[in-house]
Protein backbone atom coordinates (compact mmCIF):
# COMPACT_ATOMS: atom_id res chain seq x y z
CA UNK A 1 0.00 0.00 0.00
CA UNK A 2 1.25 3.76 -0.84
CA UNK A 3 0.43 6.65 0.70
CA UNK A 4 -1.85 8.45 -1.25
CA UNK A 5 -1.72 11.67 0.61
CA UNK A 6 1.62 12.75 2.87
CA UNK A 7 1.04 16.29 5.48
CA UNK A 8 3.79 17.70 7.25
CA UNK A 9 3.26 20.53 9.12
CA UNK A 10 0.55 22.24 7.27
CA UNK A 11 0.17 25.79 8.57
CA UNK A 12 -2.74 27.89 6.60
CA UNK A 13 -4.17 31.49 7.26
CA UNK A 14 -7.19 32.78 5.30
CA UNK A 15 -6.37 36.10 3.37
CA UNK A 16 -8.82 38.35 5.02
CA UNK A 17 -7.83 36.76 8.53
CA UNK A 18 -5.41 37.94 10.81
CA UNK A 19 -5.19 34.35 12.87
CA UNK A 20 -3.81 30.91 11.43
CA UNK A 21 -6.74 28.82 11.14
CA UNK A 22 -4.68 25.98 10.34
CA UNK A 23 -2.09 24.95 13.35
CA UNK A 24 1.00 22.80 12.08
CA UNK A 25 -1.24 19.55 11.45
CA UNK A 26 0.50 16.54 10.13
CA UNK A 27 -1.09 13.15 9.04
CA UNK A 28 -0.91 10.72 6.19
CA UNK A 29 -3.54 9.30 4.33
CA UNK A 30 -2.82 5.45 3.45
CA UNK A 31 -3.82 4.31 -0.18
CA UNK A 32 -7.10 1.86 -0.09
CA UNK A 33 -8.22 3.21 3.43
CA UNK A 34 -11.34 5.89 5.15
CA UNK A 35 -9.20 8.12 6.74
CA UNK A 36 -11.67 10.63 9.01
CA UNK A 37 -11.27 14.28 9.86
CA UNK A 38 -13.34 15.15 13.33
CA UNK A 39 -13.88 17.84 14.68
CA UNK A 40 -16.27 20.49 15.98
CA UNK A 41 -17.70 23.00 13.70
CA UNK A 42 -15.08 26.03 12.34
CA UNK A 43 -12.39 23.43 13.66
CA UNK A 44 -10.79 23.80 10.01
CA UNK A 45 -11.86 20.51 8.61
CA UNK A 46 -13.12 22.11 5.40
CA UNK A 47 -10.34 24.51 4.78
CA UNK A 48 -8.08 21.25 5.52
CA UNK A 49 -9.57 19.70 3.01
CA UNK A 50 -9.42 22.46 0.40
CA UNK A 51 -6.56 22.59 1.02
CA UNK A 52 -5.32 19.14 -0.28
CA UNK A 53 -7.71 19.39 -3.06
CA UNK A 54 -5.62 23.08 -4.47
CA UNK A 55 -8.34 25.48 -4.06
CA UNK A 56 -6.51 27.49 -1.39
CA UNK A 57 -3.28 28.17 -2.18
CA UNK A 58 -0.26 29.77 0.24
CA UNK A 59 -0.15 27.40 2.57
CA UNK A 60 3.13 26.39 4.28
CA UNK A 61 4.38 23.01 4.88
CA UNK A 62 4.01 19.97 2.34
CA UNK A 63 1.88 18.19 0.12
CA UNK A 64 2.67 15.18 -1.41
CA UNK A 65 0.22 13.14 -3.28
CA UNK A 66 1.38 9.42 -3.70
CA UNK A 67 4.75 11.01 -3.76
CA UNK A 68 4.79 14.08 -5.51
CA UNK A 69 4.56 17.72 -4.53
CA UNK A 70 0.47 19.37 -4.87
CA UNK A 71 2.45 22.28 -6.35
CA UNK A 72 3.94 20.50 -9.16
CA UNK A 73 0.57 19.26 -10.40
CA UNK A 74 -1.15 20.21 -13.39
CA UNK A 75 -5.08 20.48 -14.18
CA UNK A 76 -4.99 16.32 -14.99
CA UNK A 77 -4.56 16.08 -10.53
CA UNK A 78 -8.75 16.48 -10.66
CA UNK A 79 -9.00 13.50 -13.35
CA UNK A 80 -7.73 11.27 -10.31
CA UNK A 81 -9.77 12.78 -7.55
CA UNK A 82 -13.15 13.24 -6.80
CA UNK A 83 -14.87 16.16 -4.57
CA UNK A 84 -17.68 16.00 -2.91
CA UNK A 85 -18.35 19.50 -1.23
CA UNK A 86 -20.29 20.55 1.82
CA UNK A 87 -22.27 23.58 0.30
CA UNK A 88 -24.67 22.86 -2.99
CA UNK A 89 -22.26 23.39 -6.25
CA UNK A 90 -24.71 22.88 -8.86
CA UNK A 91 -26.18 24.88 -11.69
CA UNK A 92 -29.78 25.90 -9.93
CA UNK A 93 -30.98 26.68 -13.44
CA UNK A 94 -30.14 23.34 -14.75
CA UNK A 95 -31.55 19.96 -14.57
CA UNK A 96 -29.50 17.04 -12.15
CA UNK A 97 -28.46 15.26 -15.40
CA UNK A 98 -27.66 18.32 -17.38
CA UNK A 99 -25.33 19.19 -14.79
CA UNK A 100 -23.75 15.55 -14.32
CA UNK A 101 -23.92 15.47 -18.28
CA UNK A 102 -21.87 18.92 -18.14
CA UNK A 103 -19.04 17.63 -15.42
CA UNK A 104 -18.88 14.06 -16.79
CA UNK A 105 -17.60 15.45 -20.17
CA UNK A 106 -14.43 16.88 -19.43
CA UNK A 107 -13.51 13.60 -17.60
CA UNK A 108 -11.56 10.54 -19.16
CA UNK A 109 -12.94 8.26 -16.79
CA UNK A 110 -16.85 7.92 -16.69
CA UNK A 111 -18.43 6.42 -14.30
CA UNK A 112 -21.92 5.15 -14.52
CA UNK A 113 -23.96 7.98 -13.82
CA UNK A 114 -27.85 6.12 -14.21
CA UNK A 115 -26.49 3.71 -12.08
CA UNK A 116 -24.93 6.31 -9.30
CA UNK A 117 -28.00 8.34 -9.67
CA UNK A 118 -30.26 5.06 -9.06
CA UNK A 119 -28.61 3.95 -6.01
CA UNK A 120 -29.13 7.44 -4.62
CA UNK A 121 -32.62 7.53 -5.47
CA UNK A 122 -32.47 10.81 -7.94
CA UNK A 123 -32.91 8.99 -10.83
CA UNK A 124 -36.19 9.75 -11.33
CA UNK A 125 -35.67 13.22 -10.59
CA UNK A 126 -32.96 13.71 -12.65
CA UNK A 127 -35.08 16.36 -15.33
CA UNK A 128 -35.69 18.62 -12.50
CA UNK A 129 -33.80 21.52 -11.99
CA UNK A 130 -31.60 21.36 -8.97
CA UNK A 131 -32.66 24.56 -7.82
CA UNK A 132 -36.06 23.01 -6.51
CA UNK A 133 -34.21 20.20 -4.97
CA UNK A 134 -34.45 19.63 -1.29
CA UNK A 135 -31.13 20.23 1.08
CA UNK A 136 -30.86 16.49 1.16
CA UNK A 137 -31.45 15.78 -2.29
CA UNK A 138 -28.78 18.56 -3.27
CA UNK A 139 -26.18 16.44 -0.54
CA UNK A 140 -26.66 13.26 -2.95
CA UNK A 141 -26.19 15.11 -6.33
CA UNK A 142 -22.73 16.68 -4.64
CA UNK A 143 -21.90 12.76 -3.68
CA UNK A 144 -22.85 11.66 -7.17
CA UNK A 145 -20.93 14.21 -8.64
CA UNK A 146 -18.02 13.51 -6.37
CA UNK A 147 -17.83 9.83 -8.33
CA UNK A 148 -18.33 10.53 -11.49
CA UNK A 149 -14.63 10.27 -13.12
CA UNK A 150 -14.76 7.15 -10.63
CA UNK A 151 -11.95 8.52 -8.90
CA UNK A 152 -8.67 7.35 -7.13
CA UNK A 153 -9.17 9.35 -3.98
CA UNK A 154 -12.35 10.87 -3.23
CA UNK A 155 -12.72 13.91 -0.79
CA UNK A 156 -15.90 14.04 0.87
CA UNK A 157 -17.01 16.99 3.04
CA UNK A 158 -20.24 15.97 5.73
CA UNK A 159 -21.18 13.70 3.49
CA UNK A 160 -24.32 12.64 4.92
CA UNK A 161 -25.08 15.89 6.86
CA UNK A 162 -28.43 16.69 6.80
CA UNK A 163 -29.26 13.29 5.41
CA UNK A 164 -32.31 10.97 6.63
CA UNK A 165 -31.06 7.47 8.26
CA UNK A 166 -32.26 5.64 4.76
CA UNK A 167 -30.47 7.89 2.53
CA UNK A 168 -27.34 8.20 4.78
CA UNK A 169 -27.27 4.67 5.54
CA UNK A 170 -26.80 3.87 1.15
CA UNK A 171 -24.61 7.01 0.90
CA UNK A 172 -22.15 4.97 3.57
CA UNK A 173 -22.67 1.83 1.84
CA UNK A 174 -21.21 3.28 -1.68
CA UNK A 175 -18.33 4.78 0.22
CA UNK A 176 -17.55 1.14 1.59
CA UNK A 177 -18.26 -0.40 -1.76
CA UNK A 178 -15.89 1.80 -3.15
CA UNK A 179 -13.14 1.64 -0.73
CA UNK A 180 -13.56 -2.40 -1.03
CA UNK A 181 -12.85 -1.64 -4.89
CA UNK A 182 -9.30 -0.52 -4.18
CA UNK A 183 -10.83 3.51 -3.74
CA UNK A 184 -9.21 6.03 -0.93
CA UNK A 185 -11.46 7.96 0.89
CA UNK A 186 -10.55 11.41 2.90
CA UNK A 187 -13.68 12.68 4.62
CA UNK A 188 -14.77 15.36 7.29
CA UNK A 189 -17.09 14.78 9.69
CA UNK A 190 -18.56 15.61 12.83
CA UNK A 191 -20.85 12.72 13.45
CA UNK A 192 -19.62 10.19 15.29
CA UNK A 193 -21.49 7.22 13.73
CA UNK A 194 -20.02 8.31 10.56
CA UNK A 195 -16.06 7.83 12.23
CA UNK A 196 -17.72 4.24 14.00
CA UNK A 197 -19.27 2.85 10.81
CA UNK A 198 -16.85 4.17 8.15
CA UNK A 199 -13.47 4.73 8.87
CA UNK A 200 -10.44 3.19 9.43
CA UNK A 201 -8.24 5.60 10.94
CA UNK A 202 -9.75 9.07 12.11
CA UNK A 203 -7.78 12.48 13.35
CA UNK A 204 -9.48 14.73 16.14
CA UNK A 205 -9.48 18.26 14.27
CA UNK A 206 -9.89 20.71 17.30
CA UNK A 207 -9.19 24.59 16.22
CA UNK A 208 -6.61 24.02 13.37
CA UNK A 209 -4.87 21.49 15.67
CA UNK A 210 -4.99 17.36 15.31
CA UNK A 211 -4.97 15.84 18.70
CA UNK A 212 -5.24 12.21 18.02
CA UNK A 213 -4.83 9.76 15.04
CA UNK A 214 -5.78 6.38 15.56
CA UNK A 215 -8.32 3.31 14.02
CA UNK A 216 -11.56 4.22 15.85
CA UNK A 217 -10.66 0.67 18.14
CA UNK A 218 -7.63 1.57 19.09
CA UNK A 219 -8.92 4.73 20.79
CA UNK A 220 -11.44 2.73 22.52
CA UNK A 221 -8.92 0.14 23.65
CA UNK A 222 -6.61 3.42 24.74
CA UNK A 223 -9.37 5.92 26.51
CA UNK A 224 -12.48 3.80 26.57
CA UNK A 225 -13.83 2.09 30.01
CA UNK A 226 -14.25 -1.47 29.41
CA UNK A 227 -16.84 -2.48 32.09
CA UNK A 228 -19.93 -5.11 31.91
CA UNK A 229 -22.87 -4.04 33.67
CA UNK A 230 -25.68 -6.55 34.92
CA UNK A 231 -28.91 -6.33 35.52
CA UNK A 232 -30.46 -9.35 38.35
CA UNK A 233 -33.45 -9.39 40.27
CA UNK A 234 -33.59 -9.15 43.82
CA UNK A 235 -37.01 -9.63 46.23
CA UNK A 236 -38.90 -7.87 43.74
CA UNK A 237 -36.36 -5.40 42.69
CA UNK A 238 -33.99 -4.79 39.45
CA UNK A 239 -30.53 -3.98 40.86
CA UNK A 240 -27.11 -3.61 38.95
CA UNK A 241 -23.20 -4.06 39.60
CA UNK A 242 -20.80 -3.07 37.42
CA UNK A 243 -17.99 -5.07 37.07
CA UNK A 244 -14.27 -4.54 34.99
CA UNK A 245 -14.02 -6.12 32.10
CA UNK A 246 -10.39 -7.31 32.44
CA UNK A 247 -9.75 -11.34 33.66
CA UNK A 248 -13.65 -11.21 34.06
CA UNK A 249 -13.67 -14.83 34.38
CA UNK A 250 -12.16 -14.68 37.40
CA UNK A 251 -14.38 -12.16 39.19
CA UNK A 252 -15.95 -14.48 41.95
CA UNK A 253 -18.68 -12.04 42.54
CA UNK A 254 -19.16 -11.47 39.42
CA UNK A 255 -19.70 -15.46 39.10
CA UNK A 256 -21.65 -15.92 41.91
CA UNK A 257 -23.97 -13.28 41.11
CA UNK A 258 -24.43 -15.19 38.07
CA UNK A 259 -24.71 -18.40 39.41
CA UNK A 260 -27.61 -17.11 42.52
CA UNK A 261 -29.43 -14.16 40.89
CA UNK A 262 -32.23 -14.24 38.36
CA UNK A 263 -30.15 -12.06 35.31
CA UNK A 264 -32.58 -9.60 33.97
CA UNK A 265 -29.76 -8.06 30.99
CA UNK A 266 -26.00 -8.07 30.93
CA UNK A 267 -24.25 -5.26 28.86
CA UNK A 268 -20.43 -4.31 27.86
CA UNK A 269 -20.24 -1.14 28.24
CA UNK A 270 -17.43 0.84 25.71
CA UNK A 271 -16.68 4.19 26.19
CA UNK A 272 -18.67 6.28 23.57
CA UNK A 273 -16.34 7.70 21.08
CA UNK A 274 -17.85 11.34 21.99
CA UNK A 275 -16.64 10.58 25.58
CA UNK A 276 -13.46 9.57 23.93
CA UNK A 277 -13.46 12.96 21.85
CA UNK A 278 -14.09 15.05 25.09
CA UNK A 279 -11.46 13.34 26.88
CA UNK A 280 -8.96 13.77 24.48
CA UNK A 281 -9.12 17.11 23.16
CA UNK A 282 -11.19 18.57 26.16
CA UNK A 283 -14.07 19.68 24.02
CA UNK A 284 -17.43 18.67 22.70
CA UNK A 285 -17.94 17.76 19.10
CA UNK A 286 -21.08 19.73 18.30
CA UNK B 1 -8.83 23.97 -26.94
CA UNK B 2 -11.56 21.13 -27.42
CA UNK B 3 -12.18 21.74 -23.72
CA UNK B 4 -12.65 25.07 -24.32
CA UNK B 5 -15.03 24.83 -26.72
CA UNK B 6 -16.79 22.51 -24.61
CA UNK B 7 -16.99 25.22 -21.79
CA UNK B 8 -18.38 27.91 -24.40
CA UNK B 9 -20.93 25.61 -25.52
CA UNK B 10 -21.77 24.93 -21.35
CA UNK B 11 -21.35 28.82 -21.16
CA UNK B 12 -23.52 29.84 -23.41
CA UNK B 13 -26.32 27.71 -22.25
CA UNK B 14 -26.47 29.06 -19.00
CA UNK B 15 -26.48 32.30 -20.56
CA UNK B 16 -30.20 31.19 -21.73
CA UNK B 17 -30.77 29.34 -18.85
CA UNK B 18 -30.00 32.06 -16.65
CA UNK B 19 -32.52 34.35 -19.02
CA UNK B 20 -28.83 36.60 -19.72
CA UNK B 21 -28.83 36.09 -23.39
CA UNK B 22 -32.78 36.33 -23.10
CA UNK B 23 -32.37 39.95 -21.63
CA UNK B 24 -29.56 40.92 -24.12
CA UNK B 25 -32.27 40.28 -27.35
CA UNK B 26 -34.89 41.83 -25.54
CA UNK B 27 -33.59 45.25 -25.39
CA UNK B 28 -32.61 44.84 -28.85
CA UNK B 29 -36.08 43.94 -29.65
CA UNK B 30 -36.51 47.62 -28.18
CA UNK B 31 -34.45 48.90 -30.30
CA UNK B 32 -36.57 47.13 -33.39
CA UNK B 33 -39.50 48.76 -32.07
CA UNK B 34 -38.30 51.80 -31.78
CA UNK B 35 -37.11 52.15 -35.36
CA UNK B 36 -40.71 51.58 -36.70
CA UNK B 37 -41.37 55.18 -35.46
CA UNK B 38 -38.16 56.66 -36.31
CA UNK B 39 -37.31 58.14 -39.76
CA UNK B 40 -34.45 56.69 -41.83
CA UNK B 41 -32.35 59.56 -41.13
CA UNK B 42 -32.92 59.47 -37.76
CA UNK B 43 -32.50 55.61 -37.63
CA UNK B 44 -29.38 56.13 -39.20
CA UNK B 45 -28.02 58.54 -36.55
CA UNK B 46 -29.10 56.82 -33.56
CA UNK B 47 -27.87 53.17 -34.67
CA UNK B 48 -24.12 53.48 -33.94
CA UNK B 49 -25.52 54.78 -29.89
CA UNK B 50 -28.02 51.73 -29.39
CA UNK B 51 -25.41 49.33 -30.58
CA UNK B 52 -23.15 50.83 -28.27
CA UNK B 53 -25.21 50.91 -25.54
CA UNK B 54 -26.22 47.26 -26.18
CA UNK B 55 -22.45 45.93 -26.53
CA UNK B 56 -21.13 48.01 -23.60
CA UNK B 57 -23.08 48.99 -20.74
CA UNK B 58 -25.46 46.04 -21.02
CA UNK B 59 -22.54 43.36 -21.69
CA UNK B 60 -21.02 44.65 -18.34
CA UNK B 61 -24.00 44.42 -16.75
CA UNK B 62 -25.64 41.29 -18.12
CA UNK B 63 -21.52 39.31 -17.57
CA UNK B 64 -21.37 40.62 -13.84
CA UNK B 65 -25.15 39.58 -12.90
CA UNK B 66 -23.93 36.10 -14.28
CA UNK B 67 -20.90 36.08 -11.96
CA UNK B 68 -23.13 36.77 -9.23
CA UNK B 69 -25.33 34.02 -10.03
CA UNK B 70 -22.50 31.63 -10.49
CA UNK B 71 -21.30 32.51 -7.35
CA UNK B 72 -24.28 32.45 -5.64
CA UNK B 73 -24.69 28.53 -7.06
CA UNK B 74 -21.26 28.23 -5.70
CA UNK B 75 -20.89 26.28 -8.91
CA UNK B 76 -17.19 27.76 -9.32
CA UNK B 77 -15.71 25.37 -6.66
CA UNK B 78 -16.61 22.61 -8.46
CA UNK B 79 -15.21 23.99 -11.68
CA UNK B 80 -12.28 24.57 -10.29
CA UNK B 81 -12.13 20.60 -9.58
CA UNK B 82 -12.67 19.84 -13.22
CA UNK B 83 -9.47 18.51 -15.16
CA UNK B 84 -9.17 21.99 -16.98
CA UNK B 85 -7.28 25.16 -16.84
CA UNK B 86 -8.45 28.68 -15.38
CA UNK B 87 -7.09 30.13 -18.44
CA UNK B 88 -9.34 27.73 -20.34
CA UNK B 89 -12.50 28.64 -18.78
CA UNK B 90 -11.49 32.55 -18.58
CA UNK B 91 -10.87 32.01 -22.31
CA UNK B 92 -14.61 30.18 -22.79
CA UNK B 93 -15.84 33.33 -20.43
CA UNK B 94 -14.70 35.93 -22.89
CA UNK B 95 -15.69 34.12 -26.13
CA UNK B 96 -19.01 34.12 -24.04
CA UNK B 97 -19.27 37.98 -24.00
CA UNK B 98 -18.22 38.31 -27.46
CA UNK B 99 -21.22 35.82 -28.38
CA UNK B 100 -24.00 38.86 -26.40
CA UNK B 101 -22.45 41.58 -27.91
CA UNK B 102 -22.95 39.96 -30.75
CA UNK B 103 -26.54 38.43 -30.33
CA UNK B 104 -27.56 41.65 -29.79
CA UNK B 105 -25.90 43.87 -32.56
CA UNK B 106 -27.18 41.09 -35.21
CA UNK B 107 -31.01 41.83 -33.72
CA UNK B 108 -30.56 45.57 -34.03
CA UNK B 109 -28.87 45.36 -37.38
CA UNK B 110 -31.44 42.91 -39.02
CA UNK B 111 -33.92 45.50 -37.71
CA UNK B 112 -32.25 48.89 -39.67
CA UNK B 113 -31.77 46.73 -42.69
CA UNK B 114 -35.48 44.89 -42.74
CA UNK B 115 -36.89 48.45 -41.64
CA UNK B 116 -35.00 50.94 -43.28
CA UNK B 117 -32.95 48.93 -45.49
CA UNK B 118 -30.08 50.64 -43.82
CA UNK B 119 -26.82 48.36 -44.94
CA UNK B 120 -23.29 48.97 -42.95
CA UNK B 121 -20.21 47.90 -43.33
CA UNK B 122 -20.85 44.46 -41.51
CA UNK B 123 -17.15 42.41 -41.49
CA UNK B 124 -16.07 45.86 -39.50
CA UNK B 125 -18.70 46.00 -37.44
CA UNK B 126 -18.91 42.53 -36.84
CA UNK B 127 -14.60 42.64 -35.76
CA UNK B 128 -15.82 45.88 -33.47
CA UNK B 129 -18.51 44.21 -31.67
CA UNK B 130 -16.15 41.37 -31.04
CA UNK B 131 -14.01 43.76 -29.26
CA UNK B 132 -16.17 45.60 -28.01
CA UNK B 133 -18.02 42.62 -26.14
CA UNK B 134 -14.54 41.25 -24.91
CA UNK B 135 -13.61 44.34 -23.38
CA UNK B 136 -16.77 45.01 -22.03
CA UNK B 137 -17.29 41.56 -20.85
CA UNK B 138 -14.17 41.71 -18.73
CA UNK B 139 -14.65 45.26 -17.38
CA UNK B 140 -18.32 43.63 -15.96
CA UNK B 141 -15.97 40.72 -14.95
CA UNK B 142 -13.71 42.71 -13.05
CA UNK B 143 -16.48 44.99 -11.36
CA UNK B 144 -18.09 41.54 -10.15
CA UNK B 145 -15.20 40.29 -8.52
CA UNK B 146 -14.70 43.12 -6.56
CA UNK B 147 -17.87 43.00 -5.52
CA UNK B 148 -19.70 41.16 -2.39
CA UNK B 149 -23.19 41.15 -4.17
CA UNK B 150 -24.95 42.09 -7.18
CA UNK B 151 -26.83 45.31 -5.76
CA UNK B 152 -22.95 46.68 -4.84
CA UNK B 153 -22.20 45.54 -8.46
CA UNK B 154 -24.62 48.09 -9.81
CA UNK B 155 -23.24 50.47 -7.83
CA UNK B 156 -19.83 50.48 -9.52
CA UNK B 157 -21.63 50.23 -12.66
CA UNK B 158 -23.54 53.70 -11.57
CA UNK B 159 -20.54 54.85 -11.23
CA UNK B 160 -18.90 53.76 -14.50
CA UNK B 161 -21.48 54.80 -16.10
CA UNK B 162 -21.36 58.58 -14.97
CA UNK B 163 -18.10 59.11 -16.01
CA UNK B 164 -17.54 56.74 -19.19
CA UNK B 165 -20.39 56.55 -20.76
CA UNK B 166 -22.09 59.86 -20.62
CA UNK B 167 -20.14 61.68 -21.76
CA UNK B 168 -20.06 59.93 -24.91
CA UNK B 169 -23.97 60.00 -25.38
CA UNK B 170 -23.72 64.14 -24.50
CA UNK B 171 -21.16 64.26 -27.18
CA UNK B 172 -23.01 62.13 -29.54
CA UNK B 173 -26.06 64.56 -29.02
CA UNK B 174 -23.42 67.43 -29.57
CA UNK B 175 -23.65 68.51 -25.90
CA UNK B 176 -20.17 68.29 -25.60
CA UNK B 177 -18.13 69.91 -27.79
CA UNK B 178 -16.19 67.79 -30.41
CA UNK B 179 -12.35 68.88 -29.50
CA UNK B 180 -12.76 66.34 -26.19
CA UNK B 181 -13.41 63.66 -28.65
CA UNK B 182 -9.75 62.69 -28.75
CA UNK B 183 -9.98 63.07 -25.49
CA UNK B 184 -12.52 61.02 -24.20
CA UNK B 185 -11.10 57.94 -26.12
CA UNK B 186 -9.62 56.90 -22.59
CA UNK B 187 -12.93 55.92 -21.68
CA UNK B 188 -13.00 51.86 -23.09
CA UNK B 189 -16.78 52.50 -23.61
CA UNK B 190 -16.30 55.38 -25.87
CA UNK B 191 -13.04 53.43 -27.52
CA UNK B 192 -16.03 50.86 -28.99
CA UNK B 193 -18.26 53.71 -29.90
CA UNK B 194 -16.11 55.31 -32.30
CA UNK B 195 -15.45 52.09 -33.67
CA UNK B 196 -18.78 51.38 -34.01
CA UNK B 197 -19.98 54.57 -35.59
CA UNK B 198 -17.51 54.02 -38.17
CA UNK B 199 -18.47 50.63 -38.95
CA UNK B 200 -21.78 52.05 -39.18
CA UNK B 201 -21.18 55.37 -40.97
CA UNK B 202 -18.50 54.07 -43.10
CA UNK B 203 -16.11 56.82 -42.37
CA UNK B 204 -12.64 55.43 -41.08
CA UNK B 205 -9.95 57.43 -39.44
CA UNK B 206 -7.47 54.61 -39.69
CA UNK B 207 -4.94 56.22 -36.53
CA UNK B 208 -8.01 56.64 -34.12
CA UNK B 209 -9.45 53.44 -35.72
CA UNK B 210 -5.58 51.38 -34.59
CA UNK B 211 -5.23 53.26 -31.46
CA UNK B 212 -8.71 52.43 -30.51
CA UNK B 213 -8.48 48.65 -30.90
CA UNK B 214 -5.44 48.60 -29.70
CA UNK B 215 -6.99 50.21 -26.14
CA UNK B 216 -9.71 47.69 -25.98
CA UNK B 217 -7.38 44.71 -27.23
CA UNK B 218 -4.64 45.76 -24.37
CA UNK B 219 -7.10 46.73 -22.07
CA UNK B 220 -8.92 43.31 -21.92
CA UNK B 221 -5.86 41.99 -21.70
CA UNK B 222 -4.41 43.33 -18.69
CA UNK B 223 -7.79 42.86 -17.01
CA UNK B 224 -7.65 38.56 -17.91
CA UNK B 225 -4.44 38.67 -16.87
CA UNK B 226 -3.79 41.12 -14.09
CA UNK B 227 -7.04 41.56 -12.02
CA UNK B 228 -9.40 38.71 -13.30
CA UNK B 229 -7.16 35.56 -13.63
CA UNK B 230 -5.82 35.83 -9.67
CA UNK B 231 -9.00 36.84 -8.29
CA UNK B 232 -11.33 34.31 -10.07
CA UNK B 233 -10.69 31.26 -7.71
CA UNK B 234 -10.29 32.84 -4.81
CA UNK B 235 -13.57 34.83 -5.12
CA UNK B 236 -15.15 31.16 -6.18
CA UNK B 237 -13.74 29.19 -3.04
CA UNK B 238 -15.19 31.47 -0.86
CA UNK B 239 -18.82 31.04 -2.34
N1 LIG C 1 -13.08 32.23 3.33
C1 LIG C 1 -12.77 32.37 4.62
N2 LIG C 1 -12.17 33.50 5.05
C2 LIG C 1 -11.83 33.65 6.35
N3 LIG C 1 -12.05 32.73 7.31
C3 LIG C 1 -12.64 31.58 6.95
C4 LIG C 1 -13.03 31.34 5.59
N4 LIG C 1 -13.59 30.13 5.53
C5 LIG C 1 -13.56 29.64 6.79
N5 LIG C 1 -12.99 30.49 7.64
C6 LIG C 1 -12.75 30.28 9.09
O1 LIG C 1 -11.88 29.20 9.26
C7 LIG C 1 -12.27 28.39 10.35
C8 LIG C 1 -12.41 26.95 9.90
O2 LIG C 1 -13.47 26.85 8.96
P1 LIG C 1 -13.85 25.48 8.26
O3 LIG C 1 -14.92 25.76 7.28
O4 LIG C 1 -12.61 24.82 7.77
O5 LIG C 1 -14.44 24.66 9.50
P2 LIG C 1 -15.07 23.21 9.54
O6 LIG C 1 -14.26 22.41 10.48
O7 LIG C 1 -15.23 22.66 8.17
O8 LIG C 1 -16.50 23.50 10.19
P3 LIG C 1 -17.95 22.91 9.84
O9 LIG C 1 -18.11 21.64 10.61
O10 LIG C 1 -18.87 23.97 10.36
O11 LIG C 1 -18.05 22.73 8.36
C9 LIG C 1 -13.55 29.01 10.88
O12 LIG C 1 -13.23 29.75 12.03
C10 LIG C 1 -14.03 29.90 9.79
O13 LIG C 1 -14.67 31.04 10.33
MG1 LIG D 1 -16.82 22.21 7.02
Amino acid sequence: MSTAFSVEDLHFTYPSSKTETIKGISFTVQEGEIFGLLGPSGAGKSTTQKILIKLLENYSGRILYFGKDIHSLGSSFYEEIGVGFEMPVHFTKMTAAENLNFFSNFYQNKADVQGLMERVGLWEYRDIRVGEYSKGMKVRLNFVRAMLNRPRVLFLDEVTNGLDPKNARIIKDMIVEYRSQGGTVFLTTHLMNDVEQLCNRVAFCVDGRLHEISTPRELKMKYGKREIKVEYREKENTRSAVFPMASIGENEAFLNLLKSKEIETIHSGETSMEDIFITVTGVGVK
Amino acid sequence: MKTTVKLLLGELKRLIRYKILPVSLVTALLWFALFLFLSREESFFIAPLLIYVDSTIMVILLVGAFNHLERQDGTISTMMVLPVSIGSILTAKAAASMMLALSSMVVTAAALYFIHNLVFDYAALFLFILLTGVSHGAIGFFLALNTRNFSSMLGLLMAYIVVFTLPTILFTFGILDARYDKLLMISPSHSAETLIRSAVTGMYNAGIILAACAWLLGLTFVLYRFAIYPKFKRCGVRG
